[in-house]
């Protein structure tokens, strides 16, 4: 028999179990999440104080000004961020690490069991012992209080999103430009690329990944990001494509600037609000993604809490009686408040841009 | 104008689908028709009907092991031997397919040679695969070709390895098959002697009474050849044959008459059954007016079986209540609806004439410890430490409703070796598992450097269920303080880590009794049983608690016997070599019109026993699934009101 010796096998597994532990590890020192914070809040005032700098972005922010709609949601996206930050924020403490928003609201004890929102007693026909307090939104199965999970599940929507837009927005957008600008093979060899992967069903694709490389926010988000630049590369380079045809980039070429110079300084401002409004409107997919993932039971992994666990966990709660309701709904609504808000702010955003928009 | 159009005819079509919805047609009733309206003498034909968690994954005697496959062939396939349906305290055997209990006469030197007489005049069932399709007579070369058939490497049969230790040639036989790739069946098994038409002899090289639990299993139950030449898997004469693992030709009282996947199973009574009648004895006196009149009548007891395959636990409460189930294991869904405070039924289902059992399967649950790991291995401290943190009876609060056991030791109730009064040194207590893990070597969680200790934990993932297992499992370890980091296996890959011994803390083991003897607990740390040769997966190596096993194993039941036994106990309560958690015990109910006769967790369901009043179902079934009309309406006067606002603003514009 030709068939693969025994060790291999094993070699194979070690190296996928190496691979997918150094990915879900890559997180562990303390201070990284802290300094992913940080840095985030740093490149996100950046990209604030830059664009109040240029002409077409001082216009997209007068007209965000006056869009009551886009503020509302604008503020509530920032809310989730600052949860998010909380939560991601990690100090060390006697017994083990805790994230910020953990030690703000470590007053709040935990049950046995179930509680009902606001009740005095355990929920349980057969035993139901009184609570050391009241909750908001009730305990799920361990006690646990339903807000302050719903709240800590921010931490892996917003990871998600946001390790997932790190891998795919670079990929898709210099690909996508790369493309548009060299056009021949390079086109072709994109073309090629994206259709092959837009090809396979993305939820299969997912799946697929996340078993080979393991449970985790990291692995998830390269999955995430694999399948997801697709749809950023089609768009920069139908837009790139509209943008060499306009006179400037003819001048640039005229006056001998080089590829590089073209790249940076003529083209890539020019498809920089479509990848502000992708970005946006992509995070709520990807919050979705997310959840479906951990629906499915291959997202985030043991003690990370994610609306997609609550979610999963709830259709048997559906089903006992007394009906355990709180646990979906709190995470239901969390989804729904933070994707409505993404895709309402997206819209502004896109509002804001438009140069047709005269108002 | 044309939308409108559409609409209307739209509606229209609504209403001609949901007209025959809305008459009396309709019911709720899942079921296919019965095989029969009537038996052969005008009777009622009487189906039960039960409920299987998913397909059995083998039903040939000689490979079927697992709980969904001992349910669904117990009822087709009889054994030599089985248990007495109410003689469980101690357990007690009797002959099925044998004349009496087989004679034992001892030899020098520990041999042993069982006698045995099979009955005569029982057929197998019949089957396309006899000719003329009538079942033949069962004679005592069909045992023998069960053996042969234990010892072909081919067949995998998970009896082998303990077997073949105690029955003579059996070993010998294997070996030759595995190495010339072909099972010889010419050859015959040295420890199996046919001597007659009926007897036969089962000569053992040593001691070991427990060979009858052995008969009990259809491991050992006489097989037709013509059955399995002839249920190959392939086609003959362009008609497709089963395989002989999902077709099994037994002598039961049940055969199976139709198996659809994922769907059902239904069993229809074998008209040749005489193998056994009801038996006259052994209840408990107080159940003598309901059993009595059922004593000597042939078996079985109801024509028909339909086992329903339900993946999910929901639908099997819904169709209990409806009255389409005539039994079910209460879960953890409707567990807060059924049971009362006082563990009791609750009103409303008393009132219907349910009634309660509690069941205690002879299992234990537990974790497994790694004892070749070099961190848990060598630190018995850190062990004792990681058992008393674990707060098993809030773990058994949460998953199943306070129902099982707390585990103080590996042996079950109703295992001879269990001592009631016995408490686990090591249970729960997080003040002294917080002392016991500073003694270790690890106060507060960290090591000598202060490094905090980290620890894995592996557990078979995916269903939201086993995730929340696993938070409550890390959470419990954690509170000492150390670091446990969780992960999330496919069974398949558990179970393989578990015969690797590539883990530390595995979550998800467990024991159920292959036989009610203690033997079958203790052999799980026996060091010869390590894998690949057995189950000790914890890999516990002990040469006294080894000595004391050898002594135990072959003993027969006794003072003497439980002495050792609570010895080696001893031994394991102090090594630690696994968390305890719960002997498992099921709340499970019963309808007024099927009352539960036998409840012995040897047996798999007792099919055989079970009887059924089908008229009483019949009339409450009607009564409990009157219809009500007005959802329907309301959803008729909301799609009504939703489609005129439609058809409002459609014409506005």
């Amino acid at each position: 028999m030709t068939t693969l010796p025994q060790d291999w096998f094993i070699k194979i597994d070690a190296l996928r179990s190496a691979v997918s532990d150094w990915l879900t590890r890559s997180f562990l020192p303390i201070w990284l999440p802290n300094l992913a914070v940080l840095l985030g809040t740093l490149l996100l005032a950046l990209l604030v104080w830059q664009g109040n700098r240029s002409e077409r972005w001082a216009t997209a922010w007068r007209r965000l000004r006056g869009d009551r709609l886009g503020q509302a949601a604008a503020v509530v996206a920032s809310l989730f961020l600052v949860v998010g930050s909380l939560e991601t924020v990690v100090f060390p403490t006697e017994t083990g690490s805790r994230t910020l928003l953990q030690m703000l609201l470590s007053g709040i004890p935990q049950e046995k069991g179930y509680a009902a929102p606001m009740a005095t007693h355990a929920l349980s026909v057969s035993d139901p012992k009184p609570l050391f307090t009241r909750h908001i939104l009730g305990t799920d199965a361990l006690g646990r209080d339903t807000l302050v999970q719903t709240l800590r599940a921010t931490r892996s929507a917003l990871w998600i999103g946001g390790l997932t837009s790190l891998v795919y927005i670079p990929l898709g957008v210099l690909l996508g430009i790369l493309a548009a600008y060299y056009r021949g093979w390079v086109d072709d060899l994109v073309q090629y690329l994206y259709s092959t992967i837009a090809a396979v069903p993305e939820i299969l694709m997912l799946v697929a990944i996340l078993m080979v490389l393991g449970k985790g926010l990291g692995t998830m988000s390269i999955a995430l990001g694999i399948t997801g630049w697709v749809g950023m590369a089609r768009l920069i380079r139908g837009e790139t494509l509209r943008q060499m045809e306009r006179p400037y980039v003819a001048a640039a070429k005229a006056m001998g600037q080089s590829h590089w110079k073209i790249l940076t300084r003529h083209l890539l401002p020019n498809v920089m609000h479509l990848i502000v409004i992708k970005f946006v409107l992509g995070f709520s997919g990807l919050v979705l993604a997310e959840a479906v993932l951990s629906y499915l039971g291959v997202g985030a992994p043991v003690g990370t809490p994610s609306w997609g666990t609550i979610i999963d966990a709830s259709r048997s709660e559906l089903s006992r009686e007394p009906v355990v309701w709180w646990n979906l709904a709190a995470a239901s609504f969390a989804l729904f408040l933070l994707v409505l808000s993404l895709n309402i702010l997206g819209d502004a955003l896109r509002r804001a841009f438009d140069p047709k928009s005269n108002t | 104008m044309s939308i409108l159009k559409k609409i209307r005819r739209s509606a229209l079509l609504a209403a001609v689908f949901l007209c025959p919805m809305l008459g009396g047609s309709c019911s709720n009733n899942p079921y296919p028709a019965p095989t029969q309206e009537t038996g052969a003498d005008g009777s009622p034909w009487k189906v039960r009907y039960g409920a299987l968690s998913e397909d059995p994954r083998s039903l040939d005697p000689q490979v079927c092991y697992d709980t969904v496959g001992k349910r669904v062939i117990e009822p087709v396939q009889e054994c030599l031997l089985e248990y007495h349906p109410f003689k469980t305290d101690p357990y007690e055997l009797q002959p099925c397919l044998l004349e009496a209990l087989p004679e034992r006469v001892a030899g020098e030197g520990g041999k042993t040679t069982f006698r045995c007489t099979l009955k005569s005049g029982i057929l197998f069932h019949d089957d396309p695969c006899f000719p003329g399709g009538k079942g033949r007579e069962v004679v005592a070369t069909d045992v023998q070709y069960a053996f042969q058939r234990i010892a072909d490497p081919k067949v995998e049969c998970p009896a082998l390895s303990t077997l073949q230790d105690y029955v003579a040639g059996l070993g010998e036989v294997f070996e030759a098959a595995r190495k010339s790739g072909e099972a010889d069946y010419s050859r015959a098994i040295s420890g199996l002697q046919v001597t007659g038409k009926y007897t036969f002899e089962i000569h053992l090289t040593q001691v070991y009474p427990q060979l009858l639990y052995w008969l009990a299993m259809p491991f050992t139950a006489p097989v037709a050849r013509e059955a399995v030449e002839y249920y190959d898997g392939k086609a003959h004469d362009g008609i497709a044959r089963d395989l002989f693992r999902f077709h099994p030709v037994g002598t039961g009282p049940f055969q199976i008459s139709e198996w659809k996947r994922n769907t059902r199973i239904r069993f229809v009574r074998n008209p040749h059954y005489r193998t056994t009648t009801f038996p006259k004895d052994g209840w408990n006196p107080a159940r003598a007016a309901e059993l009595e009149p059922l004593a000597g009548r042939s078996l079985p007891l109801v024509d028909e079986v339909c086992m329903t395959i339900f993946r999910e636990s929901i639908p099997i409460f819904l169709l209990f209540r409806q009255g389409y189930l005539d039994s079910m294991s209460v879960g953890k869904d409707a567990f807060s609806s059924l049971i009362t405070p006082g563990r009791d039924l609750s009103e409303k289902y008393k009132e219907r004439g349910v009634t309660l059992h509690r069941d205690t399967e002879p299992s234990t649950y537990y974790m497994s410890l790694n004892m070749e790991d070099p961190v848990l291995g060598p630190n018995r401290k850190l062990r004792q430490a990681l058992s008393a943190a674990f707060n098993t009876p809030t773990y058994l609060d949460i998953f199943y409703n306070g129902v099982p056991i707390v585990a103080q030791q590996l042996m079950p109730p109703g295992i001879a070796g269990h001592k009631k009064e016995f408490r686990n040194p090591y249970g729960y207590n997080l003040e002294k598992a917080k002392a016991l893990l500073a003694d270790a070597g690890y106060p507060n969680g960290r090591d000598a450097s202060g490094k905090v200790l980290e620890l894995t934990l592996d557990t078979s993932g995916g269903s939201a269920d086993e995730r929340l297992g696993a938070e409550f499992e890390q959470r419990q370890f954690e509170q000492l303080g150390l670091k446990i980091k969780v992960v999330e296996n496919p069974f398949a890959r558990l179970m393989e880590k578990l015969d690797q011994g590539s883990f530390q803390i595995a979550a998800g083991s467990g024991w159920g009794a292959d036989y009610p003897d203690p033997e079958n607990f203790l052999f799980l740390y026996y060091s010869k049983n390590i894998p690949p040769a057995g189950k000790n997966a914890s890999r516990y190596k002990s040469p006294e608690f080894d000595g004391l096993f050898d002594q135990m194993a072959t003993m027969e039941n006794g003072p003497q016997r439980e002495e050792i036994v609570s010895r080696m106990n001893a031994l394991l309560a102090e090594d630690v070599p696994h968390v305890l958690l719960m002997h498992r015990s099921l709340f499970s109910l019963s309808q007024p019109w099927a009352p539960r006769i036998q409840s012995n967790p040897m047996l798999e369901g007792g099919l055989k026993y079970a009887v059924l009043d089908p008229r009483q179902r019949g009339e409450l079934q009607k009564q409990w699934n009157s219809k009500s009309l007005w959802p329907i309406i309301l959803l008729l006067v909301v799609f009504a009101a939703a489609s005129a606002a439609g058809i409002r603003a459609y014409r506005r514009n």
